[in-house]
């Protein structure tokens, strides 16, 4: 049995962060009933463009950890930009701000018993704790073994922890790495493809990689073309192009 | 409540009492002997309430949300706001004082029962039209038909001294027939049936001219019937911010190219292959036209379609497939063209045609091809929603472009569905839909119930 | 019963639940129907663009139940302790109006025929010993003849998209040349077929099988269905299955029927309202009605009503029964009991293929209900005797529009790279040039497989949680290797550069982490027999008889088939003798 943590039901912050009005209400229902969606992205995109982004729930610390290891989870290379020119960071950290962020559609009551892995998760911890312990715990871990913290080690070390992890060698306290992982490998993927509304898939360059066309939502002319190739570049839900 | 900003039909003054209080006390007797006589048959009754539907009372009588009939709409007019009246058979708020002489003057001719004029927006120009035995079942409805409220409505706000009535009687005088006139030009003019029939309708309680025929300078509307000229049903000017379009037989602009079955099935459930309903339409059709029987829509279907066009020269609409093969390829350099693809097409199509009785074609229709562009840039500022109706139980609904398009962008779109596949409207400019903002009716959704489907 | 708030009340708002009202205020009865979630609109949350969004939509889960409020456990076998099913992966019931209904993919099929009867079929082509001791096989208790005019009728109310092979006898097309006879055509044609799918039909045709086009409730075209209710068509956008249709051409409670139901002034729907309970009088054979607990204030509020019909999801249906005291609880121990028996899923694996680098699958157009199947290898169309399992599978090409979080999530594992470098050219040559096939199967019943009340864990509002005790068995993990294998060669034959087959392993139990179905079944199941199922024929609680229970609940066993048009039909066949037999002569339609 795992203990519950304290700081597992966090009092998220549900009022308005520093730098964007809406930010905090992304992906709540009663934000869609009330605001177009343009606007608030229009705001996302003046304000990446005035200046880096800066952490909200992650510490800058934690942010260099996120930073580093989203970008070896998916790296620049001759397919298109990598996490961090995605914005993947900066998603993650939106992402903590929005009820997901204290997993307000799982199921967190008690007890909390370990399994098989195939019973799925059990652990008493919703994402905003997964990552606050599981960072401090890896850098923990990764400074007794080498030294250093993560985002200073070598691409090639980052990657043996990270290989590490998935596999399932390294325990951070009572979170099993594969976990820590999962949920970090998970919220990567989505900052790299999904609309850029949520702070992620920077100029679409996420949807350009696969060909995507976002959200155009019309192929009637594209049913079949007998295997060519879609022809126009993506939109987004705010209407930006690429 | 939507704010009106046209002196158009939905203006109405019938008994706007401002100083109810000693009236009212000497019409309650009255009230208590009219609730007396004996029951009047039910099938008058039901006749009442179908003339009322024909005549359309409650697109102006009723508002969202209240007691039907019991006024409060909102008209706000260059000088001040009016509001519709309870026109229920309370004695006091309503129209229960009303005999049978003066409720008939008052519909038919403008003359309240104190004497004084009623603002033109009540359009008894037309309803001078009714005949004698439609008159008596209206009566007979409004007074046994419906509950007598004491709900009022806002006061007016017309400052002194245009709040004096007294000029409105030359208005009168010299712009609405007199009912013995009225009916008389229509009567004599039709050996089909059922062209007069349609004609009835139409001219008469429909007062359809209200809307869609052109106002001279004292507003007046420029003709009253077909004998009146090829200006009747020609279009009219903005009501709500859309514009009323030509429903004679013009073939960019008009009606030209609807069938019968079109106009019928348009006018009973707000939607056909050709189009959809938007703006005030839209309750003219859920209070009145769906309510009538598939024997008058065709009759006035009929009617319509006899009409000729008012505009000779227009050259009859032909598709042009041009933009749809570039857009089917790909292609979009067109300016407008990908926003069109990014934002329209996914309902509307790329060959413009649309989903019929879905999602209105664009290519080839006459709100489109209208000269103002109006319609066209609100519909798209705005949204609309098509509510369900009695034989069409779906709710239909565009979303609101305003703050997703920019004005260039919605210029830009607009120009290009109004000069595609066969359109041949003028280009609108980023001027034209800053200076429409203005006018934007309420956003999609931002008042009255949201359409659960 | 003087004092009764409603003729019939109605537990949740999806297929089963509307088909149902709108059945019963046909008949004259005032409706009230309760749904635990909210209200959905399309013009609102479903607008276009703002509903186009994968993150919201299907990977946030926002049509979703809402585990946070109740949900079950889950063990594989009958030692484990079960242990919370916290997050949405494996299955995903709906939540609000609409429910499943409202997020499904639009598969619109009928029952096979000897689905229905899968016991008596089975054993007349194959003899008694042919079927496993620990298998529950039954039947139906109804039969495809009877059925058939109700999977007509769901099918027109649907909108259904198909081409039909025989309808009254006569053949009429390229249809499914397995599929039982109709007495009428689709109301609409088939969908196209997308560059995936045609290509599949050829290579499947050229291996000797019979392609056919998925039956879709997504509009081919404009359509009105009989209660007068629009769809637009379908413009193959790939928001289908996760999503509310911003066209209106997925069929869905909330376009094909709400719109005609809520003109009906003796119809009520009441949202946030959960049931907690129905209520039995002293004798536990007649409910006087339901207990709900309104979401939005707390308050508890009891209903009265002569009839009660739960048409929630299939296990919330057993859930409600176990926790209101309906039937007898079903004990594998000592084999007796039904509520909670012949609890059934679905056998579901996908195969991937890729195709040389000039051809691009453009797999984001696509439709939930639009593709290409055979039939060769589902239910009994193939000779078992030598393959020694009961049940099969239909193969399809069912490209429903792959999403990119989706695409990336699933990209890699099975010894190639899930992140870096190498995955990332993986992903990007796996999401322009590949199509999935899936081979869709049958799922068996089995004695040790079942639903009953979890003795640990609550939900928010105190009640046990229910528990699944589920694992993958011997004869269907067979017959989905069988079947996955004949994938290969019609691969091949599509042109295929590289082929990745997916099948289930022996001794690999059930994984709750990966999505794999919605299609639950059986639990409350019908027969002719109250010692072994929870219903009659007619869907009607053997124990309470003003009670029904409409639902997959109903499946005796798992169906290749995606199982919605087969519930629609048991809805309507059970309204029709609820219309026609029981509100004439209210009490139990078959005598037990």
């Amino acid at each position: 049995m795992v203990k519950p943590d304290p700081t597992s039901t966090p009092k998220p912050r549900f009022t308005l962060p520093r730098r964007s009005v809406t930010s905090a209400l992304l992906g709540t229902t009663a934000f869609w009933l009330t605001q177009p969606s343009t606007s608030v992205s229009r705001a996302l995109a003046h304000e990446a463009a005035e200046a880096p982004y800066k952490p909200e729930f992650f510490t800058a610390e934690e942010y260099s950890f996120l930073t580093a290891a989203t970008e070896r989870l998916f790296p620049k290379d001759h397919n298109g930009p990598g996490a961090t020119e995605l914005g993947v960071p900066e998603f993650i950290d939106r992402q903590m701000q929005t009820p997901y962020g204290v997993g307000d559609n799982w199921y967190m009551s008690a007890p909390f018993q370990e399994g098989p892995a195939n019973l799925g998760y059990q652990l008493p911890l919703v994402p905003r704790a997964l990552y606050r312990r599981g960072i401090a715990a890896l850098e923990q871990y990764v400074l007794q073994h080498y030294g250093k913290n993560f985002a200073a080690l070598s691409a090639q070390t980052q990657d043996t922890i990270l290989t590490a992890l998935e596999g399932g060698s390294i325990q951070l306290h009572d979170i099993p790495g594969r976990t820590f992982f999962e949920q970090l490998r998970t919220n990567t993927l989505e900052g790299a493809f999904s609309d850029p509304l949520y702070g992620g898939n920077h100029n679409l360059g996420g949807w350009l990689m696969l060909g995507f066309p976002g959200a155009r939502a019309d192929f009637m002319d594209w049913v079949n073309q007998e295997g060519a190739a879609y022809p126009l570049p993506p939109v987004s839900i705010s209407g930006q192009t690429a | 409540m939507s704010k009106r900003h046209s002196f158009s039909k939905r203006t109405v003054s019938l008994t706007a009492l401002r100083s109810v209080g000693a009236i009212a006390v000497c019409l309650s007797g009255i009230g208590a002997a009219l609730a007396a006589p004996s029951t009047p048959d039910a099938a008058l009754i039901e006749k009442g309430r179908y003339i009322a539907a024909a005549s359309d009372c409650s697109a102006c009588h009723s508002v969202q949300g209240r007691e039907e009939y019991t006024g409060g709409m909102a008209f706000a007019l260059p000088f001040g706001t009016i509001h519709s009246t309870n026109i229920t058979p309370d004695p006091e708020h309503g129209i229960g004082a009303y005999t049978e002489e003066e409720f008939s003057r008052a519909i038919r001719r403008g003359i309240r029962k104190d004497g004084s004029t009623l603002y033109p927006a009540m359009p008894y120009p037309s309803y001078a039209r009714m005949t004698d035995e439609d008159m008596h079942a209206l009566y007979v409805y409004f007074h046994n038909g419906i509950a007598p409220s004491a709900a009022q409505p806002p006061k007016n706000t017309i400052p002194w001294p245009l709040s004096m009535r007294w000029p409105l009687i030359f208005w009168r005088g010299i712009f609405s027939p007199s009912p013995e006139k009225a009916r008389k030009t229509t009567q004599a003019a039709y050996d089909d049936m059922v062209l007069a029939r349609g004609a009835y309708l139409v001219e008469g309680p429909g007062h359809c001219g209200a809307c869609h025929s052109p106002r001279g300078l004292a507003m007046q509307e420029k003709a009253l019937s077909t004998q009146e000229g090829d200006a009747y049903l020609s279009g009219g000017a903005a009501v709500d911010g859309y514009i009323p379009p030509s429903l004679r037989a013009d073939d960019r602009t008009g009606l030209g190219r609807w069938s019968e079955d079109d106009i019928a099935s348009f006018l009973a459930t707000g939607r056909n292959q050709k189009g959809e309903a938007f703006g005030s339409m839209t309750p003219a059709i859920m209070h009145g036209t769906q309510n009538l029987s598939a024997a008058d829509l065709h009759a006035i279907a009929h009617y319509l379609h006899h009409l000729g066009p008012s505009r000779l020269k227009e050259k009859p609409w032909v598709y042009d497939p041009r933009v749809t093969n570039e857009l089917h390829q790909g292609r979009t350099t067109e300016r407008g063209a990908m926003l069109y693809v990014n934002n329209c097409a996914a309902c509307h199509r790329t060959d413009g045609a649309g989903y019929p009785d879905v999602f209105p074609p664009l290519a080839g229709n006459p709100v489109i091809m209208s000269a103002d562009p109006a319609s066209l840039v609100h519909i798209v500022q705005s949204g609309a929603t098509l509510p369900a109706m009695h034989k069409a139980p779906s709710a239909l609904t565009m979303p609101s472009f305003e703050g997703h398009l920019s004005d260039q962008e919605i210029a830009d779109v607009v120009t290009f569905i109004r000069q595609s596949w066969g359109n041949n409207a003028p280009p609108v400019s980023r001027r034209d839909v800053e200076k429409l903002k203005k006018t934007m009716p309420p956003r999609n959704l931002s008042e009255g119930p949201i359409p659960q489907n | 019963m003087n004092t009764k708030n409603a003729d019939a009340i109605i537990v949740g708002a999806g297929w089963a639940g509307t088909i149902m009202a709108k059945e019963l205020t046909e008949a004259g009865l005032s409706v009230i129907l309760l749904e635990r979630g909210k209200e959905h609109t399309t013009a609102v949350e479903g607008a276009y663009p703002d509903s186009i969004d994968e993150l919201r939509g299907a990977v946030r889960k926002r049509l979703f139940q809402n585990l946070a409020k109740t949900t079950v456990t889950i063990r594989n076998t009958i030692d484990q302790t079960a242990l919370p099913y916290r997050q949405l992966a494996a299955f995903l019931p709906g939540e609000g109006v609409g429910g499943a209904g409202l997020h499904w993919s639009g598969v619109h099929f009928r029952a096979d025929p000897n689905d229905l009867r899968l016991r008596s079929a089975m054993e007349e082509r194959y003899g008694k010993k042919f079927i496993p001791k620990d298998m529950n096989l039954q039947d139906y208790g109804v039969t495809y003849e009877e059925l058939e005019p109700f999977f007509d009728k769901a099918e027109k109310v649907f909108g259904t998209s198909g081409t039909a092979y025989t309808v009254k006898g006569k053949v009429m097309g390229d249809g499914n040349v397995f599929a039982p006879d109709r007495s009428s055509d689709f109301p609409l044609p088939a969908m196209k077929d997308t560059f995936s799918a045609s290509t599949f039909r050829k290579a499947a045709k050229d291996a000797g099988y019979h392609p056919y086009s998925l039956p879709a409730a997504n509009a081919s075209q404009p359509y009105t269905n009989p209660y007068g209710c629009q769809m637009g068509p379908c413009n193959f956008c790939g928001y289908c299955s996760g999503y509310d249709c911003y066209l209106y051409s997925k069929a869905s409670p909330n376009v094909n029927i709400l719109p005609a139901l809520r003109q009906d002034k003796r119809f009520k729907i009441i949202a946030n309202a959960h049931v907690l309970r129905v209520d039995l009088d002293g004798s536990k054979t007649k409910a006087t009605g339901v207990t709900y607990l309104d979401t939005t204030t707390q308050k508890e509020t009891s209903l009265k009503a002569d009839l009660v019909i739960l048409s929630a999801f299939q296990f919330h249906n057993v859930h409600l029964m176990l926790l209101s005291g309906i039937g007898k609880p079903y004990d594998p121990v000592k084999n007796t009991g039904t509520i909670g028996r012949n609890f059934v899923y679905q056998t579901i694996t996908t195969s991937r293929v890729w195709l040389p680098e000039n051809s691009y699958t453009n797999q984001f157009v696509g439709a939930g209900g639009v593709g290409v199947a055979i039939d060769d290898f589902n239910s009994m169309n193939f000779d078992h005797g030598p393959l020694g399992f009961v049940g099969g599978s239909p193969v399809w090409v069912n490209q429903a529009g792959m999403k990119p979080i989706a695409a990336a999530l699933g990209t890699g594992g099975h010894g190639t790279p899930r992140w870096g470098a190498g995955y990332k050219d993986a992903l990007v040559d796996t999401y322009k040039h590949s199509l999935a096939i899936d081979a869709h199967g049958s799922n068996m019943a089995y004695r040790d497989v079942y639903l009953d009340l979890d003795p640990t864990w609550k939900d928010a509002y105190g009640l046990p949680l229910l528990r699944m005790t589920f694992t993958w068995k011997d004869n269907d993990i067979r017959m989905n290797q069988y079947v996955v294998n004949k994938i290969a060669p019609i691969a091949r034959a599509m042109g295929a550069t590289k082929v990745s087959l997916n099948h289930l392993e022996f001794g690999q139990p059930f994984d709750t982490r990966h999505y794999q179905t919605t299609h639950l079944g059986g639990g409350a199941i019908m027969g002719d027999n109250p010692q072994t199922s929870a219903l009659n024929r007619y869907l009607q609680s053997w124990d309470v008889s003003n009670v029904f229970v409409i639902g997959s609940n109903a499946f005796p066993q798992g169906m290749g088939y995606n199982p919605t048009g087969t519930v629609a039909a048991l809805a309507y066949w059970s309204a029709h003798h609820i219309r026609t037999i029981y509100l004439k002569s209210p009490g139990p339609m078959v005598q037990a």
